[in-house]
């Protein structure tokens, strides 16, 4: 059998406050092969985008094991896992965090010049990228003068840059009226079929339908597992 | 590495007013810096400057006192003929100084330092007009400074009544008249300053003495300051030579002290302000870029990157507050010049603030260590962001 691209085991998250310890994540295991779509959700304050961030090498769980392409990755130094999100992980946001002082076609340059791609390549990869999400004819606008679901689909063309294994996209339709939001939806599907694995956590009960495997969230446990359109 | 300053200078500009706001503060704070170091070695190399002017770089002296009016050197003419006997002196000048009255001829007088020398090659003033001293003109020569020249307002040839008052306890006994024959600059003079000089025969008559002494004599050499000095302790050991270099380093250490002192204490306060104003400037920029950062981090840039990024930031601002500071410095170094220079005593010559390269140097080095020091606290921020916390927040907030 095909080692899963994501492989985390009895991962648990708990956050010390003053009024004693808060536990995110309790005892999480999932697979995630690759080219898969994966959807998760659960009520606010579940877990889900602390899973998310420590499937993303953003976060560290605080016991567990999470193997990347079967390479032990969260015990990885920060410097390390950040080479690992550069070249492997894609993140969308829910609220974009394009680079306000960049056009569309430099926030989606940045990844990939940081990555020591070569100026031609980066201009006709960002310009590939551009076109793929719809916005070639918006490449040089600065966000202001961008639409919400404009700027998540740069926001996405800037995550899939540096032809990332994995796409983590965290409530990528939240900000978005409904029309735009199932563009975005729409997008995701089209990345997923390109062979990008897709992981997605959202509120949005018509978004995590269109994922094939679906996680319910509830108290930092995997309430219960979904599959099938 | 340029990459890193390419996106740091967008980050920092996409703020124009605060940025501007910024470097102008900087620039304000460089040229401070910038002053007080000219300041600090500003008396120092003007004093240089105006005895190397002069021409003579060893003074020999009776006792050790390198200015004039201690105790006199006797047989002055026979010790300063033996001296430029030696090998590799140019040339030596007897020189005594006096304090004097000269009177107008409606009798008003003016107090005037006045100096007696044996003219030689090299003078330690320049004529402005009329003519130099010549030990032939009857009655004996004298030479004035423009300060002298204004009071008496005499044509030159005229003659001049000068009472000259050759030690503290005895005074000549009547003015002996003198012959006005030109107008001369002497570095040290001050602006108010009335100056005069004659030959050193002239002042011993009109002093009623016969003694030949002086105050000192001065020495040029041909061959080198320390070869001379050698020369000069060999065959005279009974004298004191002084070398330009001492008489720098003995007001240095004594006179100019205080200049450094305040210079280096508003050095120190003037970096401590562009320190707190570039941190400032940079922990704002951070705090408010913090889920932007974030979100660069999760998608791949380094700790690392990121507080390079920082670092760019802190160091075009110092970059180019730095180099306005230089104009904006130099300006107003003119202008403080000119009013410390209305100090009373201050030779119209010499200047406070004297640009040197070293300065320079020193400004930039200074201002790149308060740079990286600065950015030290916003870098460790970003370095030390926590990614997900951050970008947790942002979503709540």
């Amino acid at each position: 059998m095909k080692a899963p691209l994501i492989d985390a085991q009895s991962l648990s998250k708990v956050f010390p406050m003053g009024g004693g310890p808060v536990y995110a994540l309790r005892d999480i295991s999932v697979q995630i092969a690759a080219g898969e779509y994966l959807t998760i959700r659960g009520p606010s304050g579940c877990g889900k985008s602390t899973l998310l961030h420590i499937l993303g090498c953003v976060d560290t769980p605080s016991s567990g094991s999470l193997r990347f392409d079967g390479r032990e990755v969260g015990t990885l130094p920060d410097a390390a896992r950040s080479e690992l999100r550069l070249k492997s992980i894609g993140f969308v946001f829910q609220r974009f965090f394009l680079l306000p002082m960049l056009t569309a076609a430099e926030n989606v340059d940045v990844p990939q010049a940081e990555a020591g791609v070569s100026k031609a390549d980066r201009k006709a990869r960002t310009a590939e990228l551009l076109d793929y999400v719809g916005l070639a004819h918006r490449a040089d606008h600065r966000p202001s003068q961008l639409s919400g679901g404009e700027a998540q689909r740069v926001a996405i063309a800037r995550a899939l840059a540096n032809r990332p294994r994995l796409l983590l996209a965290d409530e990528p339709t939240g900000e978005l009226d409904r029309a735009n939001g199932e563009h975005i939806a729409a997008l995701l599907d089209r990345v997923q079929a390109d062979g990008t694995t897709v992981v997605v956590v959202t509120h949005d009960a018509a978004l995590a339908e269109r994922a094939a495997r679906r996680l319910v969230m509830r108290d930092g446990c995997i309430e219960r597992e979904e599959s099938g359109r | 590495m340029m990459r890193a300053l390419a996106f740091a200078a967008r980050s920092l500009f996409r703020q124009p007013g605060r940025t501007a706001l910024g470097i102008l503060g900087i620039a304000a704070v460089g040229a401070l810096l910038f002053d007080m170091l000219l300041l600090s070695r500003g008396l120092v190399v003007s004093f240089r400057d105006l005895l190397d002017q002069i021409g003579f770089d060893v003074r020999v002296t009776a006792t050790d006192s390198p200015l004039p009016g201690g105790v006199r050197l006797e047989r002055a003419s026979e010790a300063a003929a033996a001296i430029a006997g030696l090998p590799g002196i140019a040339e030596v000048v007897a020189m005594r100084t006096a304090t004097g009255e000269v009177m107008r001829p409606d009798r008003k007088t003016a107090g005037a330092g006045l100096t007696g020398i044996d003219p030689g090659i090299r003078r330690p003033w320049t004529i402005i007009s009329g003519a130099d001293l010549d030990a032939a003109t009857d009655p004996p020569a004298l030479v004035v400074n423009q300060a002298l020249m204004d009071f008496l307002g005499m044509p030159f040839g005229a003659r001049v009544s000068v009472r000259v008052t050759c030690s503290a306890n005895r005074e000549s006994p009547v003015a002996a008249p003198f012959t006005l024959v030109g107008v001369a600059q002497f570095p040290f003079d001050d602006e108010a300053q009335i100056t005069g000089v004659m030959t050193r025969t002239a002042m011993r008559r009109a002093c009623g003495e016969q003694a030949d002494d002086a105050d000192m004599l001065m020495v040029a050499s041909s061959g080198g300051t320390t070869a001379a000095v050698r020369a000069i302790r060999t065959a005279r050991p009974d004298l004191v030579t002084v070398t330009n270099e001492q008489i720098v380093a003995r007001v240095q250490t004594q006179g100019f002290t205080y200049f450094r002192q305040i210079s280096a204490v508003l050095s120190t306060i003037t970096l401590l302000f562009g320190f707190l104003l570039i941190t400032v400037l940079l922990t704002v920029s951070v705090n408010q870029r913090l889920a932007e950062i974030a979100a660069l981090r999760a998608l791949g840039f380094s700790a690392r990157r990121a507080a390079i990024d920082v670092l760019a930031q802190g160091a075009m601002l110092v970059a180019i507050g730095g180099l306005l500071a230089l104009p904006l410095g130099y300006g107003l170094s003119l202008w403080l010049d000119q009013i410390l220079k209305a100090m009373p005593g201050i030779p119209a010559a010499m200047h406070f603030f004297v640009f040197e390269p070293r300065a320079l140097v020193t400004h930039a080095a200074l201002l790149v260590v308060t740079a990286l020091l600065a950015s030290a606290y916003p870098m460790w921020l970003v370095a030390r962001l926590p990614i997900a916390t951050t970008l947790r927040n942002e979503v709540v907030g």
